[in-house]
């Protein structure tokens, strides 16, 4: 992976949500995200935290302000150039994102299938890698509604960190989770960003991330006047 | 008693309100002046309404159309994800519609062919017998049954698939990590739909004409060697037959994928199977039939 330096990785700038596409506050979203840095966003809500993580995609049309990244702002780009950049995006998502018709292993490098020319043997391999370390036996193969909840968290995090994405939108797999994943996904989230990826944390309370607390750079909270910042005391 | 009370109560409240809120007096003395305007504007609306609605699927058909074909041409656009899915699709309508559409043209072959065959042996045109068929089996019932074929066996399915996918939100996210649906679902199925709807065709109408032939032959109507039956039908095909069959196939293999994709992928929150499939096999069968009247009307 390039390392992104010339500035914030993922901007908010004065961004208002369109409330009719995305439900969340129609008020103006700031924030930086710079490479290497950790944030926490605390939502109550999960479809609030999704619909953040659409925001910071630019998946969420807005009525004012701009989201850039990587110095580019979502709004003038077009169709292929915004599904390049979200190539470059890791997610888990609490959203439904296993189709029945595909593969559990085809649908983990389905994203670096698509956007890469990298050997599928290289991804096989990776996400096998990335698989072990998440507590899986292998790389699954199984129809997903045939896996069990918490081998579904575990492949929703081996698809984000593979390809080594520029910015991880993580939607909290930790929370209910089985809890032998903490540790693989933190010290996951730790390699990350010392290779200069970006990292968004959604967390429904804040006793998820205290083990982690050394390790985040900011933390905000998504209420209805919008992104409030956390002190961390 | 009691309800007598209550209900003269509510019947005298509207007046009651009315007189005292004039901008409700006003509203309610227009709406009794104005009522068959009112009327008229409703129903305009309605009928508006139902246009667009109507008019809104061809539009969407119309402009995907055309973002497929060109997409198509497009390097970029065959990403080995789009690849796989073409090649996977093709394989499953190919493999899996070969019995079937077989049998179709066999069960055609035996009761169109060989009665088309019999009757012009008794009337004495059996020499307008290729013309005939071409024109009857090939170009007319051949697409509309491999395009009810196609619909049913894998149009339904990929209503159902993309429409699931829809409704469930995993659309979305493959947006979300830059996947457009459009490029890897849309694009590779119609295509595939478009080579097998070609091939399935061809397959079709040979089968139906060498069983006419097979049947005619046991019954005794004829008694030609079959190349020469086929060199009857061969010859008996005009110079834009061999444009037009192969196209009226290509074009009903299209239009049915591309309209079974779009159906599902058009799905909302509020539909659901039951909507879903309904919709897609009522569309599947209009855009069959529409393009079969069309490639026949003699413009």
């Amino acid at each position: 992976m390039d390392v992104y330096a010339s500035g914030p990785l993922l901007e908010l700038n004065k961004a208002i949500p369109s409330f009719d596409e995305s439900g969340l506050p129609p008020v103006p979203f700031s924030m930086k995200l710079m490479p290497g840095e950790c944030m926490v966003v605390e939502a109550r809500d999960i479809g609030h935290s999704t619909m953040f993580a659409d925001l910071c995609s630019g998946l969420v049309p807005l009525d004012g302000g701009a989201v850039r990244f990587m110095g580019l702002d979502w709004a003038d780009l077009g169709d292929r150039e915004l599904n390049a950049l979200r190539g470059r995006i890791g997610r888990v998502t609490h959203r439904a994102s296993w189709p029945e018709f595909v593969p559990i292993h085809l649908a983990i490098v389905l994203q670096q299938l698509h956007h890469t020319t990298r050997q599928i043997d290289d991804l096989v391999q990776d996400a096998a890698n990335l698989a072990e370390r998440f507590g899986l036996p292998g790389l699954p193969t199984e129809s997903p509604s045939f896996l069990p909840e918490d081998d579904l968290l575990r492949a929703s995090c081996v698809r984000a960190f593979l390809g080594q994405p520029h910015l991880l939108l993580l939607e909290d797999p930790v929370e209910g989770g089985p809890a032998e994943l903490s540790n693989s996904f933190l010290a996951a989230i730790t390699e990350a960003r010392d290779r200069g990826a970006g990292v968004i944390w959604l967390v429904r309370n804040n006793a998820v991330w205290q083990e982690y607390r050394q390790g985040i750079t900011a933390t905000w909270r998504l209420a209805d006047d919008g992104l409030v910042a956390v002190r961390m005391g | 008693m009691s309800e007598e009370n209550s209900q003269s109560t509510q019947s005298s409240a509207p007046p009651t309100d009315t007189t005292r809120d004039p901008v409700l007096a006003g509203q309610a003395e227009g709406g009794r002046v104005f009522a068959p305007i009112q009327w008229a504007f409703g129903k305009v609306g309605w009928i508006g309404r139902l246009t667009r609605r109507q008019a809104r699927f061809l539009l969407i058909m119309l402009g995907a159309s055309w973002g497929v074909i060109f997409e198509s041409f497009r390097a970029h656009s065959w990403r080995r994800t789009v690849r796989y899915e073409f090649i996977s699709t093709m394989n499953s309508i190919i493999r899996g519609g070969l019995v079937a559409t077989m049998f179709a043209g066999v069960l055609t072959g035996v009761a169109a062919v060989s009665q088309v065959i019999y009757w012009l042996g008794l009337t004495g045109l059996a020499t307008m017998t290729g013309s005939i068929l071409i024109n009857i089996v090939v170009r007319e019932i051949a697409p509309i049954l491999v395009g009810v074929l196609l619909l049913g066996r894998n149009g339904m399915l990929s209503t159902t698939e993309l429409g699931l996918l829809s409704i469930g939100g995993e659309i979305r996210s493959m947006q979300a990590v830059g996947i457009d649906p459009f490029l890897l679902l849309v694009l590779p199925r119609t295509l595939a739909f478009t080579v097998a709807g070609f091939t399935l065709g061809i397959l079709f109408s040979f089968a139906s004409l060498v069983t006419g032939y097979v049947m005619s032959r046991m019954s005794g109507v004829i008694n030609n060697p079959v190349w020469v039956f086929l060199d009857d039908v061969a010859t008996a095909m005009s110079g834009t037959d061999y444009i037009i069959i192969p196209l009226k196939f290509i074009t009903v293999g299209f239009v049915v994928g591309l309209g079974g994709c779009l159906t599902g992928l058009t799905a909302t929150n509020e539909d659901s199977l039951r909507t879903l499939l309904p919709r897609g096999f009522s569309r599947g069968m209009l855009i069959v039939m529409v393009v079969s009247v069309l490639f026949s009307l003699d413009l």
